[in-house]
C-alpha cells in the first residue's frame, strides 16, 4: 500500500521532470505496425471509428484493428500469452482484475510508460484499479419522473414496497453493475462491501425484481416504464438529454459506485510502446473531451475542460470524484462462483 | 351430417388461422418498432418514421455485415445440402455398420450449446495458427447446419418407395440415371427443406460466430447483438425487416421461377 | 395389420439384397464424416480435455488433471436442477411446437393453390429471418407487464393487475415455441406432402370419417416427420440461450445460461466444457432412446 504510493509520487515527479519529451516515443515514427485493441460499440464506437482512431493512425503511422464484438476476455484467454489477440484491452474494472489474475494483462501502468497518467485523478490509478481508468461513470438510481415517485435519495429507496415488480437490477453473474450493487448492499446493511450475509438478505428483500443483462436493456425498460426505478449509471440517463424523456438520475447519499473504463496492455504484446502511446493518447485532454461529451462519461484527466452542460453533471472535480466508491473486485472475483450460485438460488426461490 | 363436416372444416381453418396469427404477431410488433419514432419498443406507435431504415442503410458496419452474412449463408446452403443429402443417402442405403450411432452423431452439434462449438473451434484455429479465415466461419456454420439437411432428407427417405427405383432399373436405366431421374426428385423436398434451414441457421447464427468473426469481418447477428448492448433502437428492427424482405424476395423468385410447391409436395 | 406386415416383407428383403450391392452409396458418408471429425469431434475433443483440466493449457502454467468440474456439478443442487429445467423446457417446447406445427404443415402440404402455398411458406419463413434476439424482444413487447396483451387486458377491465405472462417458464416456452415451430412445419410438410392423398380418399370412400381417415392413414405415415421435427426442436430448445435469459427473468435457469456465464463472465472454459459434455451426454441418450422407440413404432406402421 505505502509502497505503491511512493512509486506513484516518484512517477509523478519523473513525469514532471521529463515533461513532454516522452510524449511520443521517437521509435514509433515512420514504422507501420498494427495495434490490436478492444473497444465499445454504440455512440462510443462511432466517435472512436469516425474521429479518434483515424487521427491516432495518422499521427502514429500505424493501423488500428478494433474489436467491438463481445466477449473479449475469453478470446484473449484462448490466445497464447506470447502472441496475444489484443495489445490493449478495454474493459470494465472487474474484468481487468480477472485478466490480471489469469496473467493476461499488466498489473500497473505508470506515468513512466504513459505520461498523461500524471494528470489523472487518483481513483483512476488507485490500488482498486488494474491498468488505468480513462473514464468513469457513476452508478446510482435511474427513475421515472412521471409516476409520482419521490426522487430517491438512498439506495434503500429501491426496496420501497410500492416498487414491487417495478424495480430493476442486473443478472449478477454476468453484469458488473449488478455485482457492485450487491457489494453496496453489504456495505449499507452490514459491515462493508465484503459482508455477503447482509447483502444476500438485502437482495432477498428486493424481490420481485426485473433483471437485465446489460445497461442498454435497463435504459429501454425505464423508457417504456416496464420498470420505474433501477440501478443504472449516470451516462445511461444523461445520454437521452434533450430528447424529452421522463427519466432522471439520482446519486444516493451513501455514495455512487464507480464504473470505470479501464485500459491495459497485454504482457506479450509485440507493439508495447505503441500500446502505451495509445493509452496516453486516450488520456489527452482533447480526446477525453470529445468522448466525454459524446457519451457522458466522466473523464479521468483533471485538465479536461468540459462545456457547462456536461461540467455540471459529470464527476470531474476533486470534490466530486471523492464521492465515487470503488469496490474490491479482487476479493469479489475470488468468491464469484460461490456468490453466483447463492444469488441465483435466492432470486429463483 | 353435412353441417358436422362443415364444422370440422371451419375448425381446421380456424385453428390454422390462429397458428398463422401466432407466427406473425411478433413480426407485426417488429415492423411497428421499425417505423415508430420512439427509440424503444413501444405499443401502440406514436408516429411514423423511416429514420431507423435510414440509420441502418447509412451505417457501413450494418451493410458490410449483411453482405457477409448473405455470402456465408449461401456457401453454407450449398455445402450443407451436398454433404447432408449424401450422408442421409449413405445412412439409409449404404448398409453401414453403426448407422444408428452415426445418425445420433450427426444430430449432436445441435445439442451442444453452440457457444462451446464456437469457442472450441476458435481455440483450434488459434492453435493451428490459421487465424480466423472466412472459410473457418463457413465450416463452423456448416457443421451446425448439416444436421438439418440430414434429418429432413432422412424423413423423406423413410417413406421412400424402393419399388420405383427397382422399376426404373428393370426398365433398363443405369444406376446413375436411376439416381438422377428417380431418387433425386423423390428426396428433393427433404433436401430443399433442409437447405432452407441451413441458410437460415447460418444467416441467424450468433453463438458459433461470436468467436470466429474478426474485426471488420463480423456477421449481421454479431453486429446487431453488440449494437443492442448500447443502442436498443429501431435500427435493429429495420435490420430485421430488411432481412425478411430479402428472404421473401428469394422465396417469391423461387416460387415464380420453379414453383416451390412442387418441391415440397411432389 | 397382418396384410400390412406381409406387404412389408418384400421391400425389406429387397433392400438387404440390394444393400450389399449398393455399398458404393455407403462411401457417400465420407464428406459428412470428414466434416464432423474436423469441425465437431476435434473441437469436442478439445472441450473434453478442457473439462478434465484445472485451466487452459494454452496460457495457464501448471495445468493438471482434475475431476473437480464434474464434482462441482453434482455437489450443488443448482446444476442438476438447471439440467432438469433445461430438459423440461425442451420437452414442453417440442410438444407445443408439434401441436401447433402439425395442422399448419398439413394445410401447407394439402394446399392446392400455388398462391396459398407461397403465402403459407412466407408466413412460416418470415419469423425465422427476424433474428432470434429481435424476435425475443418482440415477445417481450407482447408479454411484459406493460406489454401489448397486458395493457389491452387492463384497459378492457378483464384483469386489474397485469397477468404474469413472462419472467417465467411460460413466457420462455411461448417464445421458444414461436422460434422453433417453423422448423417443425417445414420438416413435417415435406413428409405429409408425400403421403398420397388418395389413400385418405380411399379410406373415406370405405366409410371412414375425415378424422378417422387422418388418424388411420396420414398420421401414421407422417411419423418419420414427427420424429425428425421433434428431434430438431428438442435439440434446438435445450441449447437455447438468448430466449431463456430474456424471457425467463429470475425464475428460469438453464444449463446453456450457466455455460454462457462460465465462458463470458467467469472465464472458466473448463467448467463450461464439463457442463456442455453433461448436457450433450444426457440429451444424446434421450434422443437415441426416442429414436429407437419411434423407429420401432414407424417400422410397425409404415409400409
Amino acid at each position: 500500500m505505502r509502497k505503491s504510493q511512493t512509486t506513484r509520487r516518484q512517477v509523478l515527479l519523473a513525469a514532471a521532470v521529463s515533461g513532454a519529451a516522452v510524449a511520443v516515443p521517437a521509435v514509433l515514427r515512420g514504422q507501420s505496425s498494427v495495434l490490436k485493441i478492444t473497444t465499445w460499440g454504440g455512440k462510443w464506437g462511432e466517435i472512436m471509428k469516425g474521429k479518434v482512431l483515424p487521427a491516432f493512425e495518422q499521427e502514429f503511422k500505424c493501423s488500428v484493428e478494433a474489436d467491438q464484438a463481445f466477449p473479449y476476455l475469453p478470446k484473449l484467454q484462448a490466445s497464447p500469452k506470447t502472441d496475444p489477440l489484443y495489445d490493449v484491452l478495454h474493459s470494465n474494472s472487474n474484468e481487468q482484475w480477472q485478466a490480471v489474475e489469469l496473467g493476461l494483462v499488466e498489473r500497473k501502468i505508470t506515468a513512466k510508460e504513459v505520461p498523461n497518467i500524471a494528470d489523472v485523478f487518483p481513483y483512476a490509478v488507485s490500488d482498486k484499479i488494474v491498468g488505468v481508468s480513462i473514464f468513469t461513470s457513476a452508478v446510482g438510481l435511474g427513475f421515472r419522473t412521471d409516476k409520482g415517485l419521490v426522487p430517491p435519495t438512498s439506495w434503500n429507496d429501491l426496496a420501497a414496497p410500492t416498487l414491487a415488480g417495478q424495480r430493476g437490477g442486473y443478472l449478477i453473474p454476468v453484469n458488473s453493475l449488478g455485482q457492485a450493487h450487491l457489494m453496496m448492499l453489504g456495505r449499507i446493511h452490514g459491515k462493508g462491501f465484503e459482508d455477503l450475509d447482509a447483502a444476500y438478505k438485502a437482495l432477498e428483500a428486493l424481490k420481485p425484481i426485473k433483471l437485465f443483462d446489460f445497461t442498454g436493456q435497463m435504459e429501454k425498460a425505464l423508457l417504456s416504464a416496464e420498470v420505474t426505478m433501477g440501478v443504472l449509471h449516470d451516462s445511461g440517463i444523461f445520454r437521452y438529454d434533450g430528447q424529452n424523456q421522463p427519466i432522471e438520475f439520482a446519486a444516493p447519499k451513501e455514495g455512487v459506485l464507480a464504473l470505470e473504463q479501464v485500459l491495459n496492455v497485454t504482457p506479450g504484446s509485440k507493439v508495447k510502446e505503441l500500446a502505451f502511446a495509445y493509452i496516453d493518447y486516450m488520456l489527452r485532454p482533447q480526446v477525453q473531451k470529445e468522448l466525454a461529451e459524446g457519451v457522458w462519461y466522466s473523464p479521468s484527466n483533471k485538465k479536461v475542460r468540459l462545456e457547462p452542460k456536461y461540467d455540471g453533471k459529470l464527476f470531474n472535480t476533486e470534490a466530486k470524484v471523492a464521492q465515487l466508491l470503488q469496490v474490491p473486485w479482487q476479493w469479489y472475483n475470488a468468491k464469484k462462483d460461490e456468490i453466483d450460485a447463492r444469488v441465483q438460488r435466492i432470486l429463483k426461490g | 351430417m353435412r353441417a358436422k363436416v362443415d364444422l370440422g372444416v371451419i375448425a381446421y381453418f380456424g385453428l390454422n388461422g390462429a397458428i398463422v396469427f401466432f407466427l406473425l404477431a411478433p413480426i407485426a410488433i417488429v415492423s411497428v418498432f421499425a417505423v415508430n419514432p420512439t427509440p424503444y419498443i413501444s405499443f401502440p406507435p406514436v408516429g411514423f418514421t423511416l429514420a431507423w431504415f435510414a440509420k441502418f442503410f447509412a451505417n457501413p458496419d450494418f451493410i458490410n455485415a449483411l453482405w457477409l452474412s448473405l455470402k456465408v449463408a449461401a456457401a453454407v446452403l450449398v455445402l450443407s445440402m451436398l454433404i447432408g443429402a449424401t450422408a442421409a443417402l449413405a445412412l439409409v442405403r449404404g448398409n453401414l455398420p453403426g448407422a444408428r450411432l452415426a445418425t445420433a452423431l450427426f444430430m449432436s452439434p445441435l445439442m451442444l450449446p453452440a457457444i462451446l462449438t464456437g469457442l472450441a473451434l476458435f481455440q483450434i484455429y488459434l492453435l493451428a495458427g490459421i487465424g480466423r479465415p472466412i472459410w473457418g466461419l463457413v465450416m463452423g456454420h456448416t457443421v451446425v447446419a448439416v444436421p438439418y439437411v440430414i434429418r429432413t432428407t432422412l424423413a423423406v427417405l423413410h417413406n421412400f418407395d424402393r419399388r420405383l427405383e427397382e422399376a426404373a432399373a428393370a426398365l433398363g436405366a443405369d444406376p446413375a440415371r436411376v439416381f438422377l431421374e428417380v431418387t433425386l426428385p423423390l428426396i428433393r423436398p427433404g433436401v430443399i427443406a433442409g437447405g432452407i434451414f441451413a441458410f437460415i441457421v447460418s444467416f441467424d447464427q450468433f453463438p458459433v460466430s461470436l468467436f470466429l468473426v474478426v474485426p471488420k469481418g463480423e456477421t449481421l447477428p454479431v453486429v446487431l447483438f453488440n449494437y443492442m448492448k448500447f443502442d436498443l433502437d429501431g435500427a435493429i428492427a429495420a435490420a430485421s425487416m430488411v432481412s425478411i424482405a430479402l428472404a421473401l424476395t428469394v422465396v417469391i423468385l423461387l416460387e415464380w421461377r420453379i414453383g416451390l410447391r412442387a418441391y415440397l409436395k411432389l | 395389420m397382418a396384410s400390412n406386415t406381409a406387404g412389408r416383407v418384400s421391400p425389406v428383403s429387397a433392400q438387404t439384397r440390394r444393400g450389399r450391392k449398393a455399398t458404393a452409396v455407403g462411401w457417400l458418408i465420407w464428406p459428412a464424416l470428414l466434416l464432423f471429425a474436423l469441425f465437431f469431434l476435434l473441437p469436442l475433443g478439445v472441450l473434453g480435455v478442457m473439462a478434465f483440466l484445472s485451466g487452459n493449457p494454452v496460457n495457464a502454467p501448471a495445468v493438471h488433471f482434475t475431476l473437480r468440474h464434474f464434482q462441482r456439478f453434482f455437489a450443488d443442487d443448482l446444476y442438476p436442477e438447471a439440467l432438469w429445467a433445461t430438459l423440461r423446457i425442451g420437452f414442453l417446447t417440442t410438444l407445443a411446437a408439434l401441436l401447433l406445427g402439425y395442422p399448419l404443415a398439413h394445410l401447407m402440404a394439402r394446399a392446392h393453390s400455388r398462391i396459398a402455398h407461397a403465402l403459407l411458406l412466407m408466413a412460416v419463413i418470415a419469423p425465422m429471418l427476424t433474428g432470434i434476439v429481435v424476435r425475443t424482444f418482440a415477445w417481450m413487447t407482447l408479454l411484459q407487464d406493460r406489454g401489448v396483451i397486458n395493457t389491452t387486458l387492463v384497459a378492457l377491465g378483464v384483469t386489474e393487475r397485469p397477468l404474469k405472462l413472462m419472467y417465467n417458464e411460460f413466457g420462455t416456452i411461448v417464445a421458444l415455441t414461436h422460434i422453433y415451430v417453423p422448423f417443425m412445419v417445414l420438416t413435417l410438410a415435406g413428409v405429409i406432402g408425400r403421403v398420397d392423398e388418395r389413400l385418405e380418399d380411399a379410406a373415406r370412400s370405405l366409410g371412414a370419417t375425415r378424422w378417422q381417415a387422418f388418424r388411420e392413414v396420414t398420421l401414421p405415415l407422417s411419423l418419420p416427420g414427427i420424429l425428425a421435427g421433434s428431434l430438431l426442436v428438442f435439440a434446438l430448445s435445450i441449447s437455447a440461450y438468448v430466449t431463456p435469459v430474456l424471457m425467463g427473468g429470475t425464475d428460469v435457469l438453464t444449463l446453456p445460461m450457466l455455460i454462457y456465464q462460465q465462458v463470458s463472465s467467469s472465464f472458466n472454459p473448463n467448467f463450461a466444457g464439463a457442463l456442455g459434455l453433461i448436457l450433450l451426454a444426457v440429451s444424446l441418450t434421450l434422443v437415441i432412446a426416442y429414436n429407437k422407440v419411434l423407429a420401432g413404432l414407424a417400422g410397425e406402421e409404415v409400409s
